[in-house]
């Protein structure tokens, strides 16, 4: 048997990227698939990181440079696994290109096309709050920068080819097929959002002014649609009062998921600081019901958020919240846990912060991988506590949210961990082969 | 009659009483068989009070006051007869016979009167049968406190309680009630404090709309919590929070007994078809009693069972109805009284299946979910499909088969009942029946579906100024939304909205003022039955 020294990584978010960057690092030749046209996953979606408050695009675009410029890593983008056989050592790998109608070696990344492109889209980098069009790069960090036409709305008009001066406009791309040797495979699918509307007694998708935390942390982005500026969304007020709400949809054994998404209670902390940051005379209150702040240095963060940055946090789940239909506001109802009373509180702004669930496709990638999955839909380890990152098929590994809930940080070792793994796996079955 | 009659007798202080005291001083014979209970005035006999005699074991009641224009509160003895009057038409659904109570003018000066009232109407009682409700059996030994809470606990998922709050963040009364909240309910349960909080009015207050446990994250289900506490909680405390002097719980307890033969198909239109048995069963519940209780509201309730039949018969459903249909239980099994609950599930059951049916409907929510959910987890082995009329119109609208007449150009919004929606999930059915009405303009408000807010009272308890700023609230958002009817699928939101319209309002009656209308009879008229 050849045993192909090469490793296929699913998922080009910040665990993808770490996963990628180690074994290239080791001399392995890493492809990296991503369903979306860019590396960066959610990390890129963010403003700054707790409990350390770097801008995380700042600190994230390096690395997806160094993805990109790496020798031995090759980025798939756009692209989705489609079929895998084999076995550790030696795995077969089909892969869909999808189209994106740009040759990619021609593109520039100006932006002269979506300047001229007349489709407006909400643009799901900012959670559909700020508009794209229908030629589009996500994120200006974007990796490749190469642009994209999104076939579902293109008119197909052609302004677009007519202005690129690079000539790279080709509506005739088909999809393509690509067929990898590979010894490992180290999946990293991430996470997404519970569907806030799911608990309709907060009015999200109702409210205008009710909005979930990936929302507000693009209101709050330098980059995001309102360039930095905190503004309501309602009448670009400056809010004056804002409430974030824990644990909508997670610890919940009813109507949500039963497990802890383990960064809510510090992100929301990290919201509520850049908040009094951002405008100092806004009071904000976390309502929360058990604060979750078990991580190096993250007792430090809340504490400082509330002695130094005068955040509130209040020990109650609000049951629901009430809009004034011609002001805007919104009016929470809630009982003071640690005062015995029952209360109502008007704000500006509400942030829920809504349970991060293992992506729906898990199932699929399960099934072409034949992972198995636990009953969230995690991926199952082999065994939690001494093979957190294999699975029960060998050779494939596991790593970031896809395999349980985590923040940043933990993500990144845990990468390393599964790299270090299909790193071995290489270098065993390459090691008997010799033999 | 074998065994002497026992009458009640409740006589005013006034005339009546000091006229019965003049029959004893000047020694004129009469029957013993009369128990006197003074009252104020005759006014002060609350309908609730004679059924409750007669639950009792009484054979008659004699209700007496001052002669007409004689009354020292000038108007209460015509009070008093407006209300016997109703209480006939109880005893008469009830089959006991209207002819048991008796309304008699007896001034202080009628000693005389009085023993002839009294000999005569032993004689009349003597020659009646007993009242049949006097073949009661022994009541169950009162169940174990500890074991009736430690099962309701783990039963409910109350152990599960996070303590959030959610629940008291989501309770209409908690908002408006400090002294309230279902949190700290649960938690002195589960501190071991369960003897004290059954005691008290908390059990009480609960209205039982689900809004708390619908968005529990730990899907403890506090309504049914504080249901199950109540077999255990203090009887004296809940006789105290019952409203209208518990005459619909009396109503439903007479109902237990096997020798109750009901008279109360009166309602039934003109040319209606209803064989004996029927693949249908249309289950109608207490309508024919509150349709005399409520009289003073004028809502017509009984327009509703004539609408489920005259729109049944159209579509050429010919529905079996018990003509001695027991009350599901609904109140008695919310209020604590699991055996009654048991009995008259056994009964109506052993009915239902005389009819050969297969299906239920019923227009009433709180039936809905006692047929569906209680039945058939208390009794087991229910093989019926229970159905809300709304299910079954939204079905028939489907196949085509409901033909509306005309246009009905109106802007309406729609209630959802606790029981249908939140308890049960019914929430689209009586939004399709309505939306396919032609010309209806249907609007929603903010707080609807699973959001939607309780009218304010559930099984008569704890009808106080709370349930009162509960209802006020609602009809306000109803009307604000600028709908020219509200439409609801529960006879009882009607009665409690009803009922607070026609009191002193804190705000202005435009604001909450708004016809109603059942589910049923909007369909009723709107195919022109009616």
């Amino acid at each position: 048997m050849e045993v192909s020294r090469s490793v296929l990584v699913i998922g080009g978010g910040i665990a993808g990227m770490q996963a990628s960057l180690d074994l290239a690092s080791r001399g392995l030749k890493v492809y990296l698939a991503e369903r979306t046209p860019s590396i960066g996953g959610r990390m890129a979606q963010l403003d700054k990181t707790f409990p350390t408050m770097d801008c995380s695009i700042c600190i994230l675009a390096p690395k997806m440079i160094e993805c990109f410029r790496h020798p031995n890593l090759t980025i798939l983008t756009y692209s989705e696994v489609q079929e895998v056989s084999g076995s550790a050592g030696n795995f077969t790998v089909k892969i869909l290109k999808k189209p994106r109608f740009i040759d990619e070696e021609k593109c520039t990344g100006c932006g002269v096309c979506a300047q001229n492109c007349p489709v407006e889209l909400p643009n799901e980098f900012d959670m559909g709050i700020g508009v794209r069009r229908a030629i589009y790069v996500p994120f200006p960090q974007a990796v490749p920068l190469k642009y994209t036409i999104d076939e579902e709305h293109c008119l197909k008009c052609g302004l677009c080819q007519r202005m690129c001066q690079a000539d790279a406009v080709d509506f005739n791309q088909e999809p393509e097929v690509a067929h990898l040797n590979v010894g490992a495979i180290v999946v990293a699918t991430g996470f997404e959002l519970f569907d806030a509307q799911r608990r309709s007694e907060y009015g999200y998708g109702r409210y205008k002014n009710v909005l979930i935390s990936l929302e507000f942390e693009r209101l709050l982005s330098a980059s995001g649609p309102t360039g930095g500026h905190l503004l309501r969304l309602s009448d670009g007020r400056i809010p004056k009062r804002i409430a974030f709400i824990q644990c909508v949809g997670s610890r919940s054994l009813k109507g949500g998921v039963s497990f802890c998404s383990n960064a809510c209670c510090m992100y929301a902390t990290k919201e509520a600081i850049l908040i009094r940051e951002h405008e100092p005379e806004c009071e904000v209150y976390i309502f929360y019901n058990e604060l979750k702040v078990f991580g190096k240095g993250f007792q430090d963060f809340v504490t400082g958020a509330q002695d130094h940055w005068g955040v509130k946090y209040i020990r109650a789940l609000p049951g629901e919240i009430a809009e004034d239909s011609k002001t805007g506001d919104l009016t929470l109802w809630y009982e003071d846990t640690r005062e015995n009373a029952t209360r109502s509180m008007t704000v500006d702004i509400v942030v829920l912060c809504p349970a991060l669930i293992p992506r729906a496709a898990n199932k699929e990638v399960g099934a072409i991988l034949g992972l198995e999955l636990d009953e969230h839909g995690f991926f199952k380890p082999k065994d939690p506590l001494f093979a957190p990152v294999d699975t029960n098929v060998p050779g494939v590994f596991i790593c970031g949210y896809c395999q349980g809930p985590k923040d940043i940080s933990e993500s990144v070792g845990q990468a390393s961990a599964a790299a270090a793994r299909a790193a071995e796996v290489i270098a065993l079955s390459a090691s008997k082969e010799v033999h | 009659m074998t065994a002497e009659p026992k009458i009640v007798a409740f006589l005013c202080n006034w005339c009546s009483y000091a006229g019965a005291d003049l029959a004893g001083t000047s020694r004129i014979r009469y029957p013993p068989n009369i128990r006197a209970i003074r009252v104020m005035c005759s006014g002060r006999v609350d309908p609730a009070f004679v059924i409750r005699a007669f639950e009792m074991g009484a054979d008659g009641v004699l209700v007496s006051g001052c002669h007409p224009g004689d009354c020292h509160y000038v108007s209460g003895n015509l009070k008093a007869e407006k209300k016997m009057q109703n209480t006939r038409k109880l005893l008469k659904l009830l089959g006991l016979g209207p002819e048991r109570l008796r309304l008699e003018w007896i001034s202080t000066a009628e000693g005389a009167k009085f023993a002839q009232v009294a000999t005569g109407f032993t004689e009349e009682l003597r020659k009646m049968e007993p009242n049949p409700l006097k073949a009661e059996g022994n009541p169950k030994a009162p169940a174990s406190t500890k074991k009736v809470v430690s099962e309701a606990l783990k039963k409910t998922n109350v152990q599960y309680c996070l303590e959030c709050g959610k629940c008291s963040g989501s309770c209409p009364i908690s908002k408006i009630n400090e002294a309230y909240s279902p949190r700290r309910t649960v938690e002195r349960f589960l501190l071991g404090y369960a003897d004290k909080v059954l005691y008290g009015t908390d059990v009480w207050t609960c209205l039982t709309c689900f809004t708390c446990s619908e968005r529990c994250p730990s899907d403890v289900r506090f309504p049914e919590f504080v249901r199950d506490c109540r077999s255990v909680a203090s009887k004296e405390v809940m006789e105290e929070l019952c409203a209208h002097k518990g005459v619909s719980l009396s109503l439903s307890r007479i109902m237990t007994n096997p020798n109750i033969k009901q008279e109360r198909m009166g309602w039934l239109p003109n040319g209606a078809e209803i064989p004996q048995k029927s693949d249908l069963l249309y289950f109608v519940g207490c309508l024919p009693y509150f349709d005399v209780v409520f009289e003073d509201f004028n809502l017509n309730l009984l327009k509703i069972p004539q609408s489920v039949v005259k729109v049944l018969n159209k579509v050429g459903i010919k529905p079996a109805i018990l003509g001695n249909e027991k009350c599901c239980g609904h109140d008695l099994l919310w209020t604590g009284d699991v055996e009654n609950f048991e009995k008259l599930a056994r009964m109506n059951v052993a009915d239902f299946k005389e009819t050969g049916a297969t299906r239920i409907v019923t227009a009433c929510p709180e039936c809905y979910r006692t047929l569906k959910k209680d039945y058939a987890e208390r009794l087991g082995n229910f093989d019926f499909e229970v159905l809300h009329f709304s299910e079954l119109l939204s079905e028939l609208v489907d196949k085509g088969q409901i033909r509306f007449e005309g246009k009905l150009p109106r802007k309406m919004v729609y209630h959802d009942p606790c029981r249908l929606g939140r308890h049960m999930g019914v929430y689209e059915p009586p939004r399709k029946v309505i939306t396919s009405i032609p010309g209806v303009e249907m609007v929603e408000m903010d707080r609807s579906r699973e959001n939607a807010v309780c009218c304010g009272v559930n099984a008569w308890l704890s009808c106080n100024k709370y349930s009162k700023e509960v209802q006020i609230d609602r009809l306000m958002e109803a009307k604000a939304t600028g709908a020219d009817l509200l439409v609801t699928a529960c006879p009882k939101c009607q009665i409690h909205w009803k009922c607070v319209t026609g009191e002193k309002l804190p705000v202005n009656p435009e604001e909450v003022t708004m016809e109603m209308r059942d589910l049923s009879v909007l369909v009723a008229e709107a195919m022109h039955l009616t």
